[in-house]
C-alpha cells in the first residue's frame, strides 16, 4: 500500500513538474502575445492545429523528432554527468559538414546500408571531435567548459560557412551549398509513411542511453560523478574519463543530429544553414528530468511546436520566433517548479 | 594592397580595438562583483542582447543617444532583478536560470524586431557623437585612439573605481564575505540576499550599457544576437583576470584586437577568407583561457543559492 502510494506519488511528480512548467510558459507566452497585439487563444489554436492536426503537419513534426531526439541523447549523458555542453549547435554543424562533404565521395562505392553506417559514424565522430578541447580543457585543467564550448559553436558557424562557400562548394558563383544527394541516397522513408527512418534511429538512441545510465556499471559512474562529485572522486570513480566521455558521447550525438538531417532531410549543407536545435533540447532533456522515456512524448510536443510555429509564420504573422521565447520560458519555469516541489512536497 | 604601416589600418585597429573592448569591459566589471558575491550568471549574453535592442528602439524613435543608452541600462537592470529572483529567492540552479534567460532574450528580441520592422534593417540617423580630446587626437596614427566615444573613456575610469570598490571598501568586503562563505557573513550582519542583488543590479546597469554601446554607439543597428557571444566572452575575461577588476582590462583589450582585426586585415586586402577571421576573438578566449586560466580557484560559494538557517 505505502509502496504503491509512493511509487505513483513519484510518477504524479515526474509529470506534474513538466507540465506545470509547460503550461505557465504558455500562459506567460500568451500574455507576451496579447501585448504585442495578438490573440493568444487564435494563435495557440492555429499553431497546435497546423502543428499536430494536419497530415502535414503530423509528418513534419516525427521528421523534427529525429534530430531532438538524438541530441537529447547525447544531453542526457552529459548533464547526468555533471558536465555542461552547450555547444551543441556547433558539433551539430560539424557533424552535419562532414556527413554532406563526404557523401557524395562514397554513395557509389558503398552498399546504401554501409554508405549510411559510414557517415552516421563519421557525423557522430565530427560531432565528438568538437568536444575535444572542452573535454580536454575541463578534465585535465578544469577550464569551464560552458564557455569553451559556447566558443566552439561560434567558431563552428564560421568554420562551416568557410568550408561551404569554398571547397565544398559544388556550384561557385550560385548560392553556396555541398553537392546535392539524389532522393535515392537519402535515408529511406518507414514503409507507409513518408517519415525517414532518423526517427526510429532516434528512438533507439534515447532508450539505448536511458538504459546506459540507468543499468550500466559506466552509466553508474556518469551518474555518481554528476550527483556527487566528491563522493565519487573517494569512490575511486576517475572524473576525468568520467568528463571525457561524457562530453564526447554527447558531442557525438549532436554531430550524429546533423548527418541524420542532412541524409534525412536537406540532402546538402547549405551556407548559412543553422537550425539551432540544441536551444531546444536543453530546455527539453530539463523538463524530462533527464529521463529518456519521458524525452520522447516532450520531443513530440517541441517538435509540433516548432513545426506550427514555422507553418503558422507563413499564414498568420506570428514569427518563428515566439517559439523560441516558449521554449526559453518553459525552461525557466521547468526551474520555478522545481522551486515549488521542494517548497510544498505537493509533487 | 596597402602597406602594414599605412595610416588607415592603424586607425582603424587602434580605433577598432577600443571600441570593441568597451562593452567587454563593462560587462565583465559588472560580471566579476557578480561572480565575487558567488553567482555565475550566463543570462550577461542575454542582459546585454536586451539592453542592446531595447537602447536601439529607444535612440530610434527619440534620436537621442542618452535616453537610448539609458533605456538599454533599464533593461539590463530588469533582467538582472529577474535572474536575482530565479536563483536567490527561488533558489533554481543558476546554470539553468541563465541559460533560461539567455534563450528568452535571443529570442524575445528577435521577436519583437521581426514584428515591429518586418525584414528591415532601419538605421539611426547620425547621433554618436565622438570626443576628440584635444591635442592627443591629432597624433598621427595613434589619432583614433583619443577619438572614441564617451562611454569609452567612461569604461576605462570604472575599471580603477571598480578595483578600489571590490578591495578598498566595506561594500567590496561584503561581495567577497558572500561568495566565500555567506552564512559567517550573514552571522557578521551582512544581508547576504540584499548584496546579492545589489551585485546583479549593479551589473544590469553595466551590461544593459555594454549593448546599448554596441547597437547605437559602436554600430547605428540592431541584427538578430547582435552580441554574438559578447557575454560569455565577458565571463571568460573575468576568470582569466581572477576575479581582479584589474586584469579585465586586458582580456577585453585581446578581444578588440582580434575583433578590430576583422575590418584590419580587410583595409590590408590581405586574401584570408573572412571567416577564419571572424573566428579570431574565440580562438583568443580559448587560447588563453588554457595557458591563464588552468585551475582558477573560484569563489568558495561559487553557483550556490544561500538558505538561510
Amino acid at each position: 500500500m505505502n509502496l504503491i502510494r509512493i511509487g505513483s506519488k513519484q510518477a504524479a511528480g515526474v509529470v506534474i513538474g513538466p507540465v506545470f512548467a509547460i503550461l505557465a510558459a504558455l500562459v506567460a507566452g500568451g500574455i507576451i502575445l496579447l501585448i504585442i497585439g495578438f490573440n493568444p487563444l487564435k494563435t495557440y489554436y492555429e499553431l497546435f492545429s497546423l502543428g499536430a492536426g494536419t497530415y502535414l503537419g503530423i509528418t513534419e513534426s516525427l521528421k523534427r523528432m529525429a534530430p531532438l531526439l538524438i541530441m537529447s541523447a547525447g544531453l542526457i549523458i552529459v548533464f547526468k554527468a555533471g558536465v555542461w555542453n552547450i555547444g551543441g549547435n556547433g558539433q551539430f554543424l560539424i557533424g552535419a559538414v562532414l556527413a554532406a562533404g563526404i557523401a557524395p565521395l562514397i554513395m557509389d562505392k558503398l552498399p546504401i546500408f554501409f554508405y549510411f553506417v559510414v557517415l552516421g559514424l563519421l557525423g557522430f565522430i565530427g560531432g565528438a571531435s568538437w568536444v575535444c578541447i572542452p573535454a580536454i580543457l575541463k578534465a585535465k585543467y578544469e577550464i569551464n567548459e560552458i564557455i569553451v564550448t559556447m566558443m566552439m559553436d561560434f567558431i563552428a558557424v564560421n568554420f562551416t560557412s568557410y568550408l561551404v562557400r569554398y571547397p565544398l562548394n559544388a556550384q561557385p558563383g550560385l548560392f553556396p551549398q555541398t553537392a546535392v544527394l539524389p532522393i535515392e541516397k537519402r535515408l529511406p522513408n518507414i514503409s507507409l509513411t513518408e517519415v525517414h527512418i532518423g526517427l526510429i534511429v532516434g528512438l533507439v538512441m534515447v532508450v539505448l542511453v536511458h538504459y546506459f545510465i540507468k543499468r550500466t556499471a559506466l552509466g553508474y559512474e556518469f551518474r555518481f560523478a554528476g550527483e556527487n562529485k566528491k563522493a565519487a572522486i573517494y569512490a575511486g570513480i576517475n572524473i576525468k574519463k568520467v568528463i571525457v566521455l561524457a562530453m564526447l558521447l554527447s558531442g557525438g550525438f549532436a554531430g550524429l543530429a546533423g548527418a541524420n538531417d542532412v541524409l534525412g532531410i536537406k540532402g546538402s549543407f547549405q551556407a548559412e544553414w543553422n537550425p539551432q536545435y540544441a536551444f531546444s533540447a536543453i530546455p527539453l532533456v530539463f523538463l524530462a528530468r533527464f529521463n529518456g522515456f519521458a524525452v520522447i512524448p516532450l520531443a513530440y510536443f517541441f517538435s509540433f511546436l516548432s513545426i506550427g510555429g514555422e507553418f503558422m509564420s507563413r499564414a498568420a504573422n506570428v514569427p518563428v520566433f515566439f517559439v523560441q521565447v516558449a521554449e526559453a520560458l518553459m525552461l525557466i519555469f521547468f526551474g520555478v517548479s522545481e522551486y515549488l516541489k521542494k517548497r510544498s512536497k505537493l509533487f | 594592397m596597402n602597406s602594414i604601416f599605412s595610416e588607415p589600418f592603424f586607425t582603424v585597429l587602434f580605433g577598432g580595438t577600443l571600441t570593441a573592448s568597451t562593452p567587454i569591459i563593462l560587462a565583465a566589471i559588472g560580471e566579476d562583483f557578480v561572480e565575487s558575491g558567488g553567482i555565475l550568471n550566463l543570462g550577461l549574453e542575454g542582459m546585454m542582447l536586451l539592453g542592446a535592442f531595447t537602447a536601439f528602439i529607444a535612440a530610434l524613435i527619440t534620436e537621442n543617444v542618452y535616453i537610448g543608452l539609458l533605456s538599454g541600462m533599464a533593461a539590463g537592470v530588469v533582467l538582472g532583478l529577474l535572474f536575482g529572483y530565479l536563483v536567490i529567492y527561488l533558489k533554481i540552479n543558476q546554470i539553468v536560470a541563465g541559460l533560461g534567460i539567455g534563450l528568452f532574450a535571443i529570442g524575445i528580441t528577435s521577436l519583437l524586431f521581426r514584428i515591429l520592422f518586418g525584414a528591415e534593417f532601419p538605421v539611426i540617423p547620425d547621433i554618436t557623437d565622438k570626443t576628440a580630446i584635444p591635442l592627443l587626437s591629432k597624433i598621427p596614427y595613434a589619432s583614433s585612439i583619443f577619438n572614441q566615444h564617451l562611454i569609452t573613456y567612461i569604461s576605462w575610469i570604472l575599471l580603477p573605481i571598480a578595483w578600489w570598490v571590490l578591495y578598498k571598501t566595506s561594500f567590496g568586503l561584503n561581495v567577497r564575505a558572500v561568495g566565500e562563505n555567506p552564512a559567517a557573513a550573514d552571522v557578521h550582519g551582512v544581508n547576504v540576499y540584499r548584496t546579492r542583488y545589489l551585485t546583479l543590479l549593479f551589473e544590469g546597469v553595466l551590461a544593459g550599457l555594454g549593448g546599448a554601446f554596441l547597437s547605437i554607439c559602436d554600430l547605428s543597428f540592431f541584427v538578430f544576437h547582435m552580441t554574438q557571444g559578447r557575454g560569455f566572452i565577458a565571463i571568460a575575461v573575468v576568470m582569466l583576470a581572477k576575479w581582479n577588476p584589474a586584469g579585465i582590462f586586458y582580456g577585453a583589450f585581446l578581444f578588440g584586437i582580434c575583433h578590430s582585426l576583422t575590418y584590419g586585415l580587410q583595409i590590408l586586402g590581405l586574401d584570408v577568407p573572412r571567416e577564419f577571421i571572424l573566428m579570431l576573438p574565440y580562438v583568443a578566449v580559448i587560447a588563453l583561457l588554457c595557458i591563464l586560466a588552468r585551475n582558477t580557484r573560484f569563489p568558495a560559494a561559487f553557483c550556490n543559492p544561500y538558505e538561510r538557517e
